[in-house]
């Protein structure tokens, strides 16, 4: 009897299990599998591979990443955090100083807010095309500049030697990835709210000491979040270097994803192109699960 | 369903099939630009001829941008999708034979005699030949005219060695506000392209007929030192500039000479300038690169037999001649016409000249990765970042993966 009724239950409970939202899931899921999934799964399949522009493959084990990890690679990996780190740094201070610029009650600021926009609107392209310009020696505006001023005696090839040219790439990235540091910086700013200013100024809170002890910690959240955002759009920046150095001089601008464009399309070596890859998901992965974790530590702060 | 509907539904299948096996067989080429040249009504032209020799075949010719052209003919290859013939730059034939993905284009002794003996070291790779020479291009040294005479040097006299090219390019750097010569050293196919001229006019060679590296060599490392002077007498920044970046600084006489091929003529505006062969090196003779483009007949297209004939026919002493006069390409083969072309417009003369003494580009499986190690071997000695020794001795060694 007891055993007629727990199947009964079961019996029943299986029948509550309503398949209709799942069903609605499908599409979506064959969405994220045809173009997430699958070009993953593929990518550290080849990653094993010897593919190449011969039409078989044969599997090699992990003889792309030994060989990777031989030669120049860890360099690279280096050079990539330095490139990030650096650019990341400039772009959140930048933005910053726009984002309290911006904020101050100085007439016409609904100018300058859009102002603050050109390097987000124009395309990379073109904006990097016209930053190689500035960089040369003979024509470019910087060099002309720096002469006029007597700060250079002879015209200076930024993109020639490798620490300027390593420079002028993160300039450039610095110049493109600002304006959305300073939006985003620039709302959270506008959410704190104008009582607790006000309060402060009446108890002679000066205007230095009030950023301090209240701005910056009311938008540090947001700051946390755009540094890391920043860092994983930075990581993979590639159309700016490739633009002005192709990862010259010397492989002075090589970072992680110049040197796996280099190795997988201009030279036809999918598998260790592919190894490369993974490398980089391996880090960006790392990456994306601690913005998930700060998200999560902040969402419980915001509870408490 | 009764026996008559599926009686006439079989009859029409039939029909459609029947249609089918009589449509023309497809033999679909990829030609890289746009077909906006002089030459390629001619070659439209040609290809009629060819389809009307040729019953049941039609050339269907896609035109692909630069860019993206050998990419894309690569790219179906390996896919199994190859176009029948494609036009492909040279230095890849060895590369897409290793791989299996193209044929060999079988030329008969007769073929081979119309062809100067290094246009033919082009497109061989192991005693065979890989693609049919389409386009082609030989190097020579522009010079200023106007700022030698302000320097005080004969306009006239162009430097005939690299003595003499240091010396001049000294001069005119020290009396006159332009730099004495136009280097590139960026990172891009064409500065070894530039060294490559001055290597083979110092009797230098990167790889042997027999396919072995031989860069590390006396001859190669006096071209690097000869790199490292050169540099000193070159616009600022030599790193910074690739081929293409020095036409507007020769057009602006803000460096007295570089070197080009044959289409810089028309990029340097009213410029007065003289064209000499590429100055000889103490162990060798004025050179020039080579470089050739080529039809390449891929595998597996199913219409193999024909692209090769197609090629052939196309690629012929007189079919090509036509179209390169038209398109104003220099001449591959020399043939009477090539006395008119010079006569026509003497500045042809000193990249036609040039040919029995250049040399071809790297025949490697690794064309790219080839390049990038010359080229930072190059960028290396115009920083002052390595000895010429030192480049060339670790180039050597790194260029064995890429043979």
């Amino acid at each position: 009897m007891t055993v007629a009724l727990d199947r009964s239950y079961d019996i029943a409970t299986r029948k509550r299990i309503d398949l209709f939202p799942y069903f609605l899931l499908v599409p979506a899921l064959l969405i994220t599998m045809v173009i997430v999934a699958w070009p993953l799964v593929e990518t550290v399949r080849l990653s094993f591979t010897d593919a190449s522009l011969k039409p078989e493959e044969n599997f090699v084990g992990l003889a792309n990443y030994e060989k990777m990890f031989s030669r120049r690679f860890p360099e690279v990996i280096g050079r990539t955090f330095y490139w990030m780190a650096l650019s990341v740094s400039f772009k959140m201070l930048v933005g910053l100083l726009g984002a309290v610029l911006l904020n101050a009650a100085v007439p016409g600021r609904a100018l300058f807010r859009v102002l603050v926009m050109p390097p987000w609107i124009v395309p990379i392209a073109v904006g990097v095309f016209i930053w190689g310009w500035m960089y040369n020696g003979q024509f470019g505006m910087i060099s002309g500049l720096m002469q006029r001023m007597h700060m250079i005696g002879t015209p200076l090839e930024f993109l020639a030697y490798r620490d300027t040219a390593f420079m002028a790439t993160i300039i450039t990235d610095v110049w493109i990835g600002t304006p959305m540091v300073t939006v985003y910086l620039l709302a959270a700013m506008q959410g704190i709210s104008k009582e607790m200013q006000e309060a402060a100024w009446v108890d002679g809170a000066g205007r230095f000491y009030r950023f301090r002890r209240i701005t910056l910690p009311l938008i540090m959240p947001a700051m946390a979040t755009m540094a890391l955002l920043s860092a994983i759009w930075t990581f993979n920046s590639f159309d700016i270097i490739w633009i002005l150095t192709e990862g010259g001089p010397r492989g002075s601008t090589t970072t992680m994803i110049i040197d796996t464009y280099k190795t997988a399309i201009s030279r036809f070596k999918y598998g260790e192109g592919a190894a490369r890859a993974v490398m980089i998901v391996c880090f960006l992965s790392a990456f994306t699960g601690f913005y998930f974790f700060l998200l999560s530590r902040l969402a419980k702060r915001g509870e408490a | 369903m009764n026996i008559k509907s599926v009686l006439l539904g079989g009859v029409f299948a039939a029909t459609v099939i029947g249609s089918a096996a009589a449509e023309d067989k497809r033999i679909h080429m990829i030609v890289c630009g746009d077909n906006n040249g002089a030459g390629i009504p001619v070659q439209a032209a040609h290809i009629e001829e060819w389809e009307a020799a040729n019953a049941g075949f039609n050339v269907d010719v896609e035109f692909v941008p630069w860019g993206q052209c050998q990419e894309k003919s690569t790219t179906l290859a390996s896919a199994g999708k190859p176009p029948a013939i494609a036009y492909i730059g040279s230095r890849t034939l060895k590369q897409l034979a290793q791989n299996d993905l193209i044929i060999s284009v079988d030329m008969t002794e007769e073929e081979k005699a119309t062809y100067a003996a290094p246009i033919l070291g082009t497109i061989t790779a192991g005693g065979q030949q890989w693609g049919l020479p389409r386009a082609f291009s030989t190097k020579a040294l522009y010079w200023n005219k106007d700022l030698f005479a302000a320097a005080g040097l004969d306009p006239e006299t162009p430097p005939k060695n690299w003595d003499e090219l240091l010396e001049f390019a000294t001069v005119i750097k020290e009396k006159t506000d332009a730099d004495g010569y136009g280097l590139a050293a960026a990172s891009f196919d064409n500065t070894m392209h530039q060294f490559l001229n001055y290597m083979y006019a110092n009797g230098g060679e990167l790889i042997n007929a027999d396919g072995e590296i031989v860069f590390n060599s006396p001859n190669n490392v006096e071209t690097m030192e000869f790199y490292g002077k050169l540099a000193e007498v070159s616009q600022p920044g030599p790193v910074a500039y690739d081929r293409a970046k020095l036409n507007p600084l020769f057009a602006e006489g803000k460096i007295a000479m570089f070197i080009n091929g044959p289409w810089g003529r028309g990029l340097i505006g009213d410029t007065n300038f003289g064209l000499a062969p590429v100055p000889a090196g103490p162990k060798g003779a004025n050179s020039t690169l080579l470089i050739t483009d080529s039809l390449a007949v891929f595998k597996g297209s199913g219409v193999e037999e024909q692209a090769l004939s197609l090629g052939k026919w196309l690629t012929n002493p007189e079919n090509q001649m036509a179209f390169e006069v038209k398109e104003g390409f220099t001449p591959l083969r020399d043939m009477p016409e090539v006395a008119g072309i010079i006569e026509n417009d003497p500045t042809w003369g000193t990249f036609i000249n040039a040919i029995p003494s250049g040399g071809p580009e790297p025949f490697v499986t690794d064309y790219i990765g080839l390049q990038d190690v010359v080229v930072e071997a190059i960028q290396g000695v115009v920083l002052g970042e390595v000895s010429a020794e030192e480049a060339v001795e670790e180039a050597a060694e790194r260029l064995e993966e890429y043979k």
